[in-house]
């Protein structure tokens, strides 16, 4: 299956847009150029903190993201050094890349009354798709839109201590713990949506619960996270409710869907039933329903055709310059080396300019 | 090597074979890692570096360890650490703890730094190299104690420590307090960071056993003069 090839050799993260009449973006204007004074310790930094202002003349530079904002727009879907370095340096830092900014430009521009538009970002370990993913996600969520974000499609297939029979159809898998805790995110990130999403079917749970039609979405959330054996089907009912109201006229939203690490909905799950056999992707609910969500009826590359393929590529050099000037800004990089040039090019032939391996270098020097 | 000595070993050959000698013949000359050396130009060398120049044309050359590197973030006393925490001969995971160790360290400072106040700043290291030296220097024992038999009772001799000794003994001391007095689920690197940070200001465990052996290098300065050498 061409995904499966695919997957093997690199991986990938999607994001996927519901068109709807919504609030179209309103701050396309151009931003003011912050740079116009020459200021010598904000090479590297913007001040423009907002991604809809964000242009090419703001690539390689780090902007802000408002602490207020960060535990409400990322709960989860950063990668867990990126929440290391947040920690240790005071403040969450994210740079402007050339990856993000298209995917931003064509969310901007797309078409949303046509079907929905789907974007593969693809490349090398290391070089920063998650966190291109992650700024996208910052933008959807700035202009208002509803953010469906899971963290990495492969913790749902692999190491899931609990895995319980579904009640709703007997032949699939549930994974309580996963469902309830990808709830408990998702309540967080989208407060503001969850009364206003009203129901338009009833759920049956057990033989005395059961949500009637026309209750808030927060309702069927706040289930799903108290009660832990349901809870896949609850993201079950959670996920088709969006699909069939995004594509709604009335009390219009924009549904956006990132999945990191979306190969794992195809490939082979490391999970066992009881007699040993290996559970295929499609007996897991979660899975199954994710898989509808990215609009198939067929496998693999089939489902995903046609997307627009955004390559991630590693830091060029005005990006690493930025890096470099960045942690030394942060007093990150300590070794008196490190901080000469004879250093900085032993960094660049170590590191290649890999993202993920310079920040792995500095750490420790 | 091991495996041609085993072919050759006889019945009357002895038990306990030394195979880690360095069994270069002394003709052999030392090689040169530092890049700095290379990079002075032919007008500016002393007698002595051309003469040394000329000899390196001639002489062979033992091959370099893998532990030398030319690279500037290459430091001889970590690296002795790094072999001293080696076990079976694994240097991967002896020298990730103590990347990881580095990191622990430098991540706790650089948070308290950015948290201080404008005026505390500048009297948080944030270093994780200098700290760890200036730990390792105030674990190093002043003075050591040697058994030595007088009369057929052996005394407790305050003798002087040369300092490859005080170096070794201050790593080992680290090393076992970590291994030993940590709880099970703690790891490695935690633990040695946070003792590499207390013998930074003086405190913990490993200062402490210093202190005790001053004391009782002090108590038993009667028997200093059993010392003949």
């Amino acid at each position: 299956m061409a995904l499966h090839r695919l997957s093997l050799r690199l991986r990938q993260t999607v994001a996927q847009v519901r068109p709807l009449h919504g609030s179209g973006c309103g701050q396309q204007q151009e931003a003011v150029g912050m740079e116009m004074r020459p200021e010598t310790f904000s090479i590297f930094r913007t001040q423009e903190n907002d991604p809809a202002c964000q242009s090419e003349q703001h690539l390689g530079q780090y902007y802000t993201v408002p602490p207020s904002h960060f535990h409400t727009v990322f709960p989860h879907g950063l990668p867990p050094r990126y929440q290391q370095q947040v920690k240790s340096f005071n403040e969450g830092c994210v740079m402007v890349r050339q990856p993000a900014l298209e995917l931003i430009s064509h969310l901007k521009r797309a078409d949303y009354s046509k079907p929905t538009l789907r974007y593969l970002l693809y490349g090398v370990k290391g070089s920063g798709k998650t966190m291109s993913l992650c700024h996208a996600v910052h933008y959807c969520s700035k202009q208002g839109w509803l953010v469906l974000h899971i963290p990495d499609a492969h913790l749902w297939v692999k190491n899931c201590k609990e895995l319980l029979p579904s009640s709703y159809h007997a032949s699939r898998f549930d994974q309580p713990i996963q469902a309830s805790n990808w709830l408990r995110n998702f309540r967080t990130t989208n407060e503001h949506f969850l009364s206003k999403i009203k129901l338009r079917q009833r759920y049956v749970w057990t033989k005395r619960e059961s949500t009637e039609e026309g209750r808030p979405l927060g309702e069927l959330v706040d289930m799903g996270v108290s009660r832990v054996k349901s809870s896949s089907d609850v993201v079950g009912a959670v996920l088709k409710e969006l699909r069939l109201q995004a594509g709604g006229t009335e009390g219009g939203f924009r549904l956006a869907v990132a999945v990191d690490g979306v190969n794992g909905l195809w490939g082979r799950t490391t999970l066992k039933k009881e007699d040993k056999s290996p559970v295929a992707p499609e007996e897991l609910t979660l899975v199954h329903n994710l898989r509808k969500m990215i609009n198939n009826d067929w496998e693999g590359f089939d489902s995903m055709d046609p997307f627009i393929p955004v390559p991630v590529s590693l830091y060029s050099e005005k990006e690493f310059e930025s890096c470099y000037l960045y942690y030394l800004d942060r007093h990150w990089l300590q070794h008196p080396h490190s901080q000469t040039e004879e250093g900085k090019k032993e960094l660049i032939f170590l590191s290649n300019r890999n993202p993920s391996v310079l920040e792995r270098l500095c750490a420790f020097l | 090597m091991a495996a041609s000595v085993t072919g050759l070993l006889k019945p009357w050959t002895p038990r306990v074979l030394l195979v880690r000698w360095s069994r270069y013949n002394p003709y052999y000359l030392e090689p040169e890692p530092r890049k700095e050396v290379y990079h002075i130009p032919e007008t500016e060398l002393t007698p002595e570096q051309k003469e040394e120049r000329e000899l390196k044309s001639v002489r062979p050359i033992k091959a370099a360890t893998n532990s030398v590197t030319s690279s500037v973030f290459n430091d001889p006393v970590l690296s002795k650490f790094v072999n001293m925490m080696m076990k079976d001969g694994d240097k991967i995971i002896a020298k990730g703890i103590i990347t990881q160790t580095l990191e622990n360290m430098k991540r706790k400072q650089v948070e308290k730094y950015h948290k201080a106040p404008e005026g505390k700043k500048a009297e948080i290291e944030c270093n994780p190299y200098t700290i760890f030296h200036h730990a390792l220097e105030n674990c190093k024992p002043v003075i050591g104690l040697a058994s030595i038999q007088k009369g057929g009772k052996f005394y407790q001799v305050p003798i002087p420590l040369t300092d490859n000794r005080r170096r070794f003994l201050a790593m080992k001391w680290m090393i076992t307090e970590c291994r030993d007095n940590k709880h099970r689920r703690t790891l490695m690197y935690e633990k040695l960071s946070q003792e590499l940070l207390a013998a930074f200001s003086k405190e913990g465990n490993v200062v402490k056993r210093k202190h005790e052996l001053h004391k009782m290098a002090e108590s038993n300065r009667a028997y200093a003069h059993y010392r003949w050498w």
